[in-house]
């Protein structure tokens, strides 16, 4: 993949100290490293709090950053990490919680609530693990390797897990289909 | 107009054979966003956030590379690190202190043994006794600090 040169020159900028420029990379990788953050972890403050811990992260060990690689796929495995890390820490989801944080941010009020109340419950029933790979997958549009990346899973274990969620999701929202 | 890197959109894409439907997928995405407002509003939250993590950033984070060998070792070890420190000095303080009237029998009978009876009057028998008491004391009380 070719780094743009706008971002490369922030990344040498930010080795050799220059914390603006570093900020120029907050502000280039944020949206798409939020939305890492959420599939894995569902909830945003979880979420922000999870991103706001991968950039520290990033920046710590941004010597060890290859240049000739992709930054935004680097930062999104530490994001990623430290999204799983805080799952660990907080086994805690209840389904008003995560069913308040599906249903309030949708933007189109003709999507009925019905349909909203289903699919958050229906993600909630996916395994962790599944539940990311689908929504990296299927909605973002990472591929299986780049998935495996994040999780620390082989890439068949991502494809294997994203063919089970397809089928429990298929299957728990069949009713609504159509 | 904004410096953000556009990423491609991939609702645009054409979907992979058994993906969920496109308006699923739609729901998803939307619901995985910000709870924010579109326009302004949700120009403004990036921002905010961007001041965030900066804050963190810049409130004492410190580089790997310029962490130093301390940086190497993780919290735990760092804080027992600190407490053999000090229990090393502390055992030494106390060391110091109990054997002083240890160095002084030693040398009575340094004395004595070149010249006999030269520390007899010096109440040497109890100075033999204390030291063997407070050899004790010491014994125990390095026993005590090692212990832990």
């Amino acid at each position: 993949m070719r780094i743009p040169d706008e971002e490369r020159a922030l990344v040498v900028a930010a080795q050799a100290g220059d914390q603006q420029a570093f900020s120029g990379l907050v502000r280039l990788h944020q949206r798409r490293a939020y939305t890492v953050a959420r599939a894995i972890l569902t909830v945003h403050e979880d979420a922000e709090d999870a991103l706001q811990e991968g950039f520290v992260r990033a920046f710590q060990a941004l010597d060890r950053f290859d240049v000739t690689q992709s930054f935004g796929a680097w930062l999104n495995r530490i994001v990623a990490n430290a999204a799983l890390d805080l799952t660990r820490r907080r086994k805690v989801r209840n389904t008003e919680e995560l069913s308040d944080a599906l249903q309030s941010p949708f933007r189109d009020p003709a999507v009925g609530a019905e349909l909203r109340e289903r699919l958050a419950r229906a993600l909630l029933q996916l395994p962790d693990r599944a539940r990311s790979v689908i929504v990296l997958h299927d909605v973002e549009g990472y591929t299986h390797v780049e998935i495996g990346e994040m999780l620390g899973i082989p890439g068949g274990t991502a494809r294997s897990d994203l063919h089970h969620a397809r089928q429990k999701l298929r299957e728990l929202l069949k009713d609504l289909r159509g | 107009m904004t410096d953000e890197l556009k990423f491609p959109d991939s609702s645009g894409l054409p979907r992979e054979s058994g993906s969920i439907d496109e308006r699923t997928a739609q729901l998803i995405r939307e619901a995985y966003l910000p709870p924010v407002a579109s326009g302004e509003a949700e120009h403004a939250y990036w921002n905010a956030l961007e001041s965030r993590i900066m804050a963190r950033v810049s409130g004492g984070v410190v580089r790997e590379s310029d962490a130093g060998w301390w940086s190497v070792l993780g919290g735990w070890a760092q804080v027992g690190l600190v407490a053999a420190a000090a229990l090393f000095a502390l055992a030494s303080l106390l060391s110091h202190q109990l054997g002083e009237p240890e160095d002084q029998v030693a040398t009575d009978a340094g004395y004595e043994a070149v010249m006999p009876g030269s520390t007899f009057i010096n109440s040497a028998p109890v100075q033999l006794i204390t030291a063997s008491n407070r050899s004790t004391q010491r014994d125990a009380a390095l026993q005590y600090v090692l212990s832990y």
